[in-house]
């Protein structure tokens, strides 16, 4: 089993829950974590974090972070954000990548083009995991 | 140190991480269903006042603030 | 007129308690809250911890400390202890060499302070030291955005190999920790990476071009981390603090009032008895007169 622990700032996810696999949304890829894996250290992207419990799989959607795989198969997941998928509102993120889509394009300055590149990332990771 | 070329476009844009990665958590957070969305309002809102020193001499204060607050 | 000072007196003890109450009963609730907040973030340093280690006495060139303080006074004496705990580490450091590693052998040692009470002691004889202060900090809420926002701009005006945040950990109502949390740089980690620390067994994802980038925004997360742990700790040991030096006043203020009303009847029993002897003696002298 992996023991999984998913915190936020301001709320503790899971503590110690004895898991069966995680799926982590790693900068480069998603990321299977099964237990034993090798200890790494991985950034996370905005992204899809799917945890499997006795053939059961609960989605999360993190905003970004980090997740720590020790070598007794303990992984720590730190996120800013991380909500329910089943709680993003399919129409808001539409509209929302419209908007950046345009920012993007009318963005001048340095920092409003990385804003709204920020918001495309946001926007198509959670459509792509919304699979709208 | 890595090359500039490897680093992400928010960095090259002068952004730390964490601008970015709290940009990142209002953008998901802007697109929850209700009521989680109002929910997780107070997880945003912030002001305070800041100084910066020099040498000795406190500089202007200037007040610092979310959107969210301001309003 | 004796009579009438002490019972002024009595009134405005009674006002005085009336106030100290109220706080005390708005500490209290600010308390739970606070406490509520607390219970959810206590364990998000723990993993960087894990991974990072913790190594308070780590010295090197350029440190900055974050000291946490509150905005408002009455909270007994959380305030004067992270001050102290500033002015320590800053003197233990000052007097290090850190030659090894620098070229001006002499650390420097930079001092960011959150919250007025904080501000106002250390400004007095460390503000050559001062690089920034935040007041007013916590009049909207505590959250991670102001700590994102904050550290952007301590991060915007210098670079640091390590920092320090000092804060009152919650123990209890009547009962906080001085608390020191360290914080190191992605340069620094990196040399700890390569010296083979414990980081070493670890692989790092994404890192074609070395885990620098990796580390820098590690970093930056961990000190996020420690840093809103630290404001929402020191916050509610505040309201603690607060609520248990109000309720000492109060307490106090009844002391002071029950002496008080013992005094008032005494001095109104003295008065009545004279009273009474007067009257009783004229009441002699008369009958005396008649026989």
């Amino acid at each position: 089993k992996v023991t999984l622990n998913f915190l936020l700032p301001h709320d503790s996810l899971f503590e110690k829950e004895e898991v069966d696999q995680v799926i982590l949304p790693a900068t480069t890829g998603q990321m299977g974590v099964l237990p034993g894996h090798v200890p790494t250290v991985a950034q996370l992207r905005p992204g899809l974090l799917e945890i499997s419990k006795d053939s059961e799989i609960t989605k999360f959607f993190v905003s970004s972070g980090f997740a720590f795989i020790h070598a007794n198969s303990v992984t720590d997941v730190i996120a800013v954000e991380a909500v329910p998928l089943d709680r993003l509102d399919p129409e808001e993120v539409k509209k929302g990548l419209n908007e950046y889509v345009a920012k993007l394009a009318a963005a001048e300055s340095d920092e409003d083009k990385a804003e709204a590149q920020i918001g495309l990332e946001v926007h198509s990771a959670m459509s792509g995991a919304l699979g709208v | 140190m890595s090359t500039a070329a490897a680093a992400p476009f928010w960095r090259t844009a002068g952004f730390t991480y964490l601008r970015y990665a709290n940009t990142c958590a209002t953008m998901v957070r802007s697109c929850l269903k209700e009521p989680y969305k109002s929910q997780v309002a107070a997880r945003e809102g912030y002001s305070y006042k800041l100084v910066k020193w020099d040498n000795g001499t406190q500089q202007k204060a200037v007040v610092h603030e979310s959107e969210a607050a301001a309003h | 007129a004796s009579q009438l000072a002490v019972k002024n007196r009595m009134k405005s003890v009674k006002n005085i308690q009336k106030i100290t109450k109220a706080m005390k009963m708005v500490a209290a609730s600010k308390l739970r809250r606070a406490q509520e907040q607390l219970e959810k973030t206590r364990s998000i340093w723990q993993p960087f911890t894990a991974l990072l280690g913790d190594a308070p006495a780590t010295v090197a060139e350029k440190s900055l400390t974050i000291t946490v303080s509150s905005d408002k006074g009455l909270c007994g004496g959380i305030n004067s202890t992270a001050v102290k705990y500033t002015r320590a580490y800053k003197r233990w450091l000052d007097q290090h060499d850190v030659t090894a590693v620098a070229e001006n052998p002499k650390p420097l040692v930079d001092i960011a302070v959150l919250g007025e009470k904080g501000k106002a002691q250390l400004q007095r004889d460390l503000s050559k030291s001062l690089v920034l202060t935040a007041v007013d900090y916590s009049r909207v809420g505590i959250n991670f955005s102001l700590v994102c926002e904050m550290i952007d701009q301590i991060m915007k005006e210098k670079e640091y190999d390590v920092y320090r945040v000092i804060f009152n950990r919650f123990a209890s109502t009547i009962s906080f920790q001085p608390t020191v949390a360290t914080v190191l740089s992605a340069t620094t980690l990196q040399d700890q990476l390569e010296g083979g620390g414990s980081l070493e067994e670890y692989e790092f994802e994404g890192t074609e071009n070395g885990a620098a980038e990796v580390l820098q925004d590690l970093s930056e997360f961990h000190l996020a981390s420690v840093l809103y742990n630290g404001l929402v700790e020191n916050a509610t040991s505040e309201q603690g603090a607060r609520m248990s030096a109000m309720d000492s006043s109060t307490r106090n203020a009844s002391e002071v009032l029950e002496k008080l009303t013992l005094n008032y009847n005494r001095s109104r029993q003295a008065a009545i008895t004279t009273e009474l002897i007067e009257i009783i003696s004229g009441a002699a002298a008369l009958e005396a007169g008649n026989d």
